[in-house]
């Protein structure tokens, strides 16, 4: 075991994996350190490491006129609304899909996965014009629609796989043991769906949060979220990189840590149950 | 448990369709509606401006979509920057995950940090990109200013625009390929690569031999789901350079977004869309026929 994990030189190795963190880690690692930086050090011409640190354009944008928190509680109902119902219908008609045994089944998990597959750019064109029609322009139940587009075949695919791993001898022997198959389902299987659930849930609140095209079409003065609020301030002239890149530290913290809370069951989820 | 075997029937079934039918039901009405709809507007000049007017057109948007040389440009341009990007990002992440399966110690600290890219929204990774790149105080643009590689504005030159929006999409995505070429080592034969060992075989020939073909599956996972988002995102773009300079970088979506919401031109917007879903569709036959296939192997 340990012979066969050695096959690569160890300074060839230590090199290149050096090598392949400094490429990923710099970006983050310089947002978040210069926005900490005052705007004369983020604007000098020569890069600086040492600086005296300041919370000053956190201070600004949760302060001043333009407050960022409009943009973040839009971001908090409308991808924490998508996810609850992707999550609770997903789960049931993951449970239902994965059990049930009907002709052309194939059929419909291919229509499922079809759906989260499709280009969000071709999406966009009839949704606004639906939303145009059905007054959801700058609602928040727009861009909830919008999210379930996606995460709802996203959640009713990967708990259809969740469920597909649990061998269904469980449910039947609380059967036998008189419980019908609603109180199997609610008191044996769900309970050991947990890592499943939550998994399925954070990735979905992750796609609604970091989505960009659907807000930038569909939400208004009142339903604009986080990433419009990034978009906006990248748009003016004389950008106030302080201010952006606090920003981006908000958005990015938050769910880089809950990604990594549910690394063990990372690549199910995001290839779609198809790597276990 | 003779309610779970014997011949399917609908019958027995009930709970199962109940369980189904609010999921099935909300994903219909939001996905086939609109799905209608955009075949129904690829038919029609669709009109905005004082009210929502259709107009049958026939097969005109079809006509142009077919004929339109900024389209066909825009096609080339999106096979450049897919190959250029799933490419690496094949390339890169495979090493990446064969580099951290050989570590013997702090695989796991190490895999989560080098994963922290792809969580990231696609817009702050334009952001990064654009700060990093700015051509008075981005450290990177500094870097290869000092070192005498590049002195131009990056995302404002033909060439290395695109070379700049594809390698931050190379940037974003590579770990997660690699999170998926890991997870398949796990199934590579130990036994196997120790034999091999003990008859002295080199790195390159096990590589070749043993470990690529037990994992070739899973490439092709990681590479049908590159594909797919590929062409379902476009907000690095979108942020960074959206399309521009001298449309340079304008991928099909970034197209069809300018088409729909700059000219609104929905009709032919429509049009291009379905052209899309078809490439889609293609990678979605594709990816479940893979899954059937693995099924039979497990």
């Amino acid at each position: 075991m340990t012979t066969s994990k050695r096959w690569i030189p160890l300074t060839f190795k230590v090199t290149l994996l050096t090598l392949l963190l400094v490429w990923t880690l710099i970006p983050i690692i310089w947002m978040v350190l210069s926005s900490f930086k005052p705007n004369s050090v983020i604007t000098a011409n020569t890069p600086r490491v040492f600086f005296t640190p300041t919370l000053e354009h956190y201070a600004s944008l949760f302060s001043s006129g333009n407050s960022l928190w409009p943009y973040l509680l839009n971001s908090l109902f409308i991808a924490g609304v998508s996810t609850l119902i992707a999550v609770v219908l997903g789960c049931m008609a993951g449970f239902g899909l994965s059990r049930i045994r009907i002709r052309g089944k194939q059929h419909l998990a291919f229509w499922i996965i079809s759906t989260r597959m499709a280009p969000i750019a071709a999406v966009i064109v009839p949704l606004y014009l639906l939303f145009r029609y059905l007054y959801l322009l700058d609602t928040h139940a727009g861009l909830i629609v919008a999210y379930l587009s996606f995460n709802l075949p996203f959640a009713i695919w990967l708990m259809t796989a969740f469920f597909d791993d649990l061998p269904p001898d469980l449910e039947e022997a609380a059967m036998i043991d008189g419980a019908t198959k609603f109180q199997a389902f609610r008191y044996v299987v769900l309970p050991l769906m947990t890592p499943g659930l939550v998994t399925t849930a954070i990735l979905c609140f992750i796609f609604a949060w970091n989505d960009y095209a659907f807000a930038q079409t569909f939400s208004g003065p009142s339903t604009q979220t986080i990433p419009i609020a990034a978009a906006q301030l990248l748009t003016q002239t004389g950008i106030d990189w302080g201010k952006l890149l606090a920003i981006g530290t908000i958005v990015v913290c938050p769910m880089a840590i809950a990604g990594l809370l549910v690394k063990r069951w990372l690549v199910q989820g995001l290839t779609l149950g198809a790597v276990k | 448990m003779a309610l779970l075997t014997g011949k399917p029937s609908t019958r027995r079934q009930g709970f199962e369709l109940a369980m189904m039918s609010p999921a099935l039901f909300l994903l219909a009405l939001i996905t086939l509606v609109p799905f209608f709809s955009i075949i129904w507007m690829s038919f029609n000049d669709v009109s905005l401006m004082g009210g929502l007017a259709f107009e049958f057109s026939g097969l005109d948007n079809w006509q142009r979509v077919f004929t339109d040389p900024d389209i066909r440009s825009s096609w080339l341009i999106s096979l450049v920057y897919f190959l250029a990007t799933v490419g690496l990002e094949m390339v890169i992440g495979t090493m990446m995950a064969l580099l951290v399966y050989s570590l013997t110690r702090g695989s796991n600290i190490i895999i989560s940090l080098l994963l922290i890219p792809m969580f990231i929204a696609p817009v702050i990774v334009g952001l990064l990109g654009r700060f990093m790149l700015d051509p008075s105080h981005g450290l990177y643009a500094w870097m290869l200013n000092e070192t005498g590689l590049f002195d131009g504005n990056i995302l404002g030159s033909v060439g290395s625009a695109m070379v700049a929006v594809i390698l931050m999409d190379v940037w974003e995505w590579t770990p997660l390929v690699a999170l998926i070429v890991l997870a398949g080592l796990t199934s590579v034969p130990e036994d196997v690569l120790e034999a091999a060992e003990m008859d002295g075989a080199k790195y390159a020939q096990k590589l070749i031999y043993i470990i690529l073909p037990s994992i070739s599956n899973i490439l092709l996972v990681a590479l049908l789901i590159r594909a797919m988002d590929a062409i379902r995102f476009f907000a690095i773009i979108f942020i960074t350079t959206n399309g521009g300079p001298a449309d340079s970088t304008k991928i099909i979506p970034i197209r069809l977004y300018d088409i729909a919401f700059r000219f609104f031109d929905l009709g032919y917007a429509a049009a291009v869309g379905i052209t899309m879903l078809v490439f889609s569709i293609m990678v979605a036959t594709a990816f479940t026929k893979l899954l059937k296939r693995q099924e039979k192997v497990s």
